[in-house]
C-alpha cells in the first residue's frame, strides 16, 4: 500500500452559504468512491479544517455521482459580508481538501502520471 | 415518451452581476435559443445595493450593468424571438423595466413588452411579523434600527405569469437564482407548480446553469489534473430540455468543456444536504441525479423523481448594519522578509494598545503563508522570499476603524527596514461599512409576486 494525496483520485469545489462553507469531494473514477467513503471521514476532514471551523463538520453522500459533500459550519468568520478572512467567500477552501493523505494499492496509477487521453 | 415532445433551449448569459459580457451576444447570434437567462445576484447583492443608495442617492436601484448588457442584444433578441429572463431588477424591477423600454426606444425596437416582477422586498414589514433569525434565534424586531435590507427568495410563479402575459423581457427582483430557468421551463412545458417532481427537475437544471461557465469548464481547471481548453474564451452553457431529456452543452467554437466532472462539481456547488436542497418551489433531492457524456461537450442529465413538496415558508435575507471594517497591507521581500513582517506585527500590536483601539475583531495574516487557509495552513518549511502582512479589523465606530490607517501610514518612516505599502492614495479607501446578513423564514402566504407588464 502507498499513501498519496487525495488530489490524485478526486477533485473538489467549495462554496459559501452564509457563515458555512461546503466542500465537495468527487472521485475521478466511480471505482474510487469506496476509497472516499472509507477514508475521507469527518475525523480526517476535521484534522484539516478543524483549526478554522467553529461549528460542526457534517458529511453527506451522493453515490450516484461518486461524491461526498462536507459542510463546515461557522468557518467563514461571520460570512462573506462581514468576515475579516482574506478569502471572504471560502472559494479557495477546496484546495486544502486535496492535500488529505489517502492509502491506495501499490499498483494504483496516480492521476498526475496518467497521459492526457487517460485523464479525460 | 410523453405526448408533448417540445424542446426548449435556454442559454446562460451571466452567472453573476460582474460576469463577462461576450457570451450573451454570442448566444443570441448562434445559440438558436428560446430564452436567454441572466443571474446577477449573490447573497450580498441587495444589502450592498441598499448601502450604495444610502451613500449616493443617485445610484440606480437596479443592476448598474443592465443597460450595458441589454443594449447590444435587445434588438436581435426581439427579432429572433429570444425571450430574456433576468433578475437585474434588484431593489426596483419596475424602474429597471422602464429603463429597458428606454433602450428599446433608442434602438428602434417596436412592440417590446417588458414585465417587472416584484413582491420580494419586505422592508420595514420584516420587523412586525414576530420572526426570529435562523442563525442566532434573536427576534428580528430587536434589530429594527439597524436593518438596511430585507427580501425573500421568491419562486418562479411571477416569471411564469409574466411570460403568459406575453413579456419579451422579464425583470425580477430577488428570486432564487435557479428560478430564472425554472420559470420559462414551467411555462413552456406546462408544468404545474403542484407537480413537485417537475419543479425539482427545473430547479436542478437551473442550479446547474445559474453560475454561468462553472458548468462548462469555468472555475474547473487544475493543470495536469483537470485540463480545460481555451479557458480565456470559455463558452457559457446551454440547456436543451424536453419532458424526456435534459442536455447541458455549449456553443461550438467556444473554449471550456462540458463533461460529467464539470456537471458533478456544479451539482454540489453551495449545497448543504444534497438530499434536501431547499428551494422556494420545491425540495429537490440532488442525490437522484446522475450524468452521462453524450458527445463532445454534451452531457445528459438524468433526473429521477427528485421532488418533495415545498415548505410553508420562504427564506428571507436581512442585512444589518454592524459597524465598520478596515484593512491594510504592508509588503516585505528579500532576506529576512518574514522576520521583518513579524517585527512589524509586534509594533502594531503595541501601538494599538497605546492608542486604545476598540476593535471587536482583529486579524493579522501573512499573505503567501497563511492568508488564505488561515489557521488551517501548514507551517512553512522555508523562509519565504516575499511576505505581505495584512491587518484587518472591525469596529463599531468609523473613527476607531480609522486608527488602523493612522498606524500603518507612519510605518513609511518609523517602521522596519524595507517596509513597502499596498497603494493607498485616497483617504478612508480601506474603511467600509459592514452589513451582516441573517436569514429568517417568512410564511409563504405573506408574499405574492407582483407582475406588471409595460410596453
Amino acid at each position: 500500500m502507498k499513501t498519496i494525496a487525495l488530489r490524485e483520485i478526486a477533485h473538489a469545489r467549495s462554496g459559501e452559504k452564509g457563515n458555512d462553507s461546503n466542500v465537495s469531494v468527487i472521485a475521478y473514477d466511480m471505482a474510487d468512491y469506496e476509497v472516499l467513503c472509507q477514508q475521507v471521514t469527518v475525523q480526517a476532514v476535521k484534522a484539516l479544517y478543524g483549526p478554522i471551523t467553529r461549528g460542526t463538520i457534517v458529511r453527506y453522500e451522493a453515490p450516484r455521482i461518486g461524491a461526498l459533500n462536507f459542510v463546515l459550519r461557522d468557518v467563514l468568520e461571520g460570512g462573506r459580508s462581514r468576515t475579516l478572512a482574506f478569502d471572504e467567500s471560502g472559494k479557495a477552501l477546496s484546495s486544502l481538501m486535496l492535500t488529505l493523505p489517502v492509502v491506495v494499492s501499490d499498483e494504483y496509477v496516480i492521476r498526475s502520471q496518467r497521459k492526457d487521453h487517460e485523464r479525460q | 415518451m410523453s405526448a408533448n415532445n417540445k424542446m426548449v433551449r435556454l442559454g446562460c448569459a451571466t452567472g453573476w452581476s460582474r460576469d463577462r459580457f461576450e457570451p450573451a451576444a454570442d448566444l443570441i447570434e448562434r445559440g438558436n435559443l428560446d430564452y436567454l437567462c441572466f443571474d446577477s445576484m449573490s447573497e450580498v447583492t441587495m444589502s450592498a445595493a441598499q448601502v450604495a443608495r444610502m451613500e449616493h442617492s443617485d445610484t440606480a436601484p437596479y443592476d448598474p450593468y443592465l443597460e450595458m448588457r441589454l443594449t447590444p442584444i435587445l434588438k436581435s433578441a426581439k427579432e429572433r424571438g429570444v425571450r430574456i429572463i433576468t433578475n437585474q431588477g434588484w431593489l426596483d424591477p419596475q424602474a429597471a423595466a422602464r429603463k429597458v423600454l428606454e433602450i428599446a426606444k433608442s434602438e428602434g425596437i417596436r412592440n417590446l413588452k417588458v414585465a417587472a416582477v416584484g413582491g420580494a422586498l419586505l422592508d420595514d414589514r420584516i420587523c412586525d411579523l414576530g420572526l426570529r433569525f435562523v442563525e442566532t434565534g434573536e427576534a428580528v424586531a430587536d434589530s429594527r434600527e439597524r436593518i438596511v435590507s430585507a427580501e425573500a427568495y421568491m419562486g418562479a410563479q411571477g416569471i411564469v405569469q409574466a411570460l403568459r402575459d406575453g413579456a419579451d423581457v422579464v425583470i425580477t427582483s430577488r428570486v432564487a437564482d435557479a428560478c430564472v430557468y425554472l420559470g420559462p421551463l414551467a411555462f413552456e412545458l406546462g408544468w404545474s407548480f403542484e407537480d413537485h417532481h417537475a419543479m425539482a427537475k427545473g430547479m436542478i437544471i437551473g442550479h446547474l446553469m445559474e453560475c454561468g461557465a462553472q458548468v462548462s469548464g469555468g472555475y474547473f481547471a487544475d493543470p495536469g489534473y483537470k485540463d480545460v481548453p481555451d479557458l480565456h474564451n470559455v463558452g457559457n452553457p446551454i440547456a436543451e430540455v424536453s419532458d424526456d431529456s435534459v442536455t447541458i452543452t455549449k456553443l461550438e467554437g467556444t473554449g471550456g468543456l462540458v463533461s460529467e466532472a464539470t456537471c458533478k462539481e456544479q451539482l454540489l456547488y453551495e449545497v448543504q444536504d444534497p438530499g434536501a436542497y431547499l428551494c422556494p418551489d420545491v425540495i429537490a433531492d440532488l442525490t437522484r441525479v446522475s450524468f452521462r457524456q453524450a458527445g463532445k461537450d454534451r452531457v445528459e442529465v438524468l433526473i429521477d423523481q427528485a421532488g418533495r413538496p415545498r415548505t410553508n415558508t420562504l427564506k428571507a435575507l436581512v442585512g444589518i448594519q454592524e459597524g465598520y471594517m478596515a484593512e491594510e497591507m504592508v509588503l516585505f521581500a528579500g532576506p529576512g522578509a518574514m522576520a521583518r513582517a513579524q517585527l512589524t506585527q509586534e509594533i502594531l500590536k503595541k501601538r494599538f494598545e497605546m492608542n486604545q483601539l476598540n476593535a471587536s475583531e482583529l486579524r493579522m495574516d501573512y499573505v503567501g503563508l497563511n492568508g488564505v487557509h488561515r489557521e488551517a495552513s501548514p507551517r512553512p518549511v522555508n523562509d519565504p522570499y516575499e511576505v505581505v502582512l495584512r491587518i484587518a479589523l472591525k469596529t463599531q465606530e468609523r473613527h476607531e476603524a480609522d486608527k488602523l490607517r493612522k498606524e500603518v501610514d507612519p510605518l513609511a518612516v518609523n517602521g522596519v527596514s524595507g517596509t513597502g505599502k499596498w497603494a493607498t492614495s485616497s483617504p478612508s479607501a480601506r474603511v467600509r461599512p459592514v452589513i451582516g446578513l441573517y436569514s429568517t423564514l417568512v410564511p409563504r402566504d405573506l408574499l405574492v409576486a407582483e407582475v406588471q407588464v409595460l410596453s
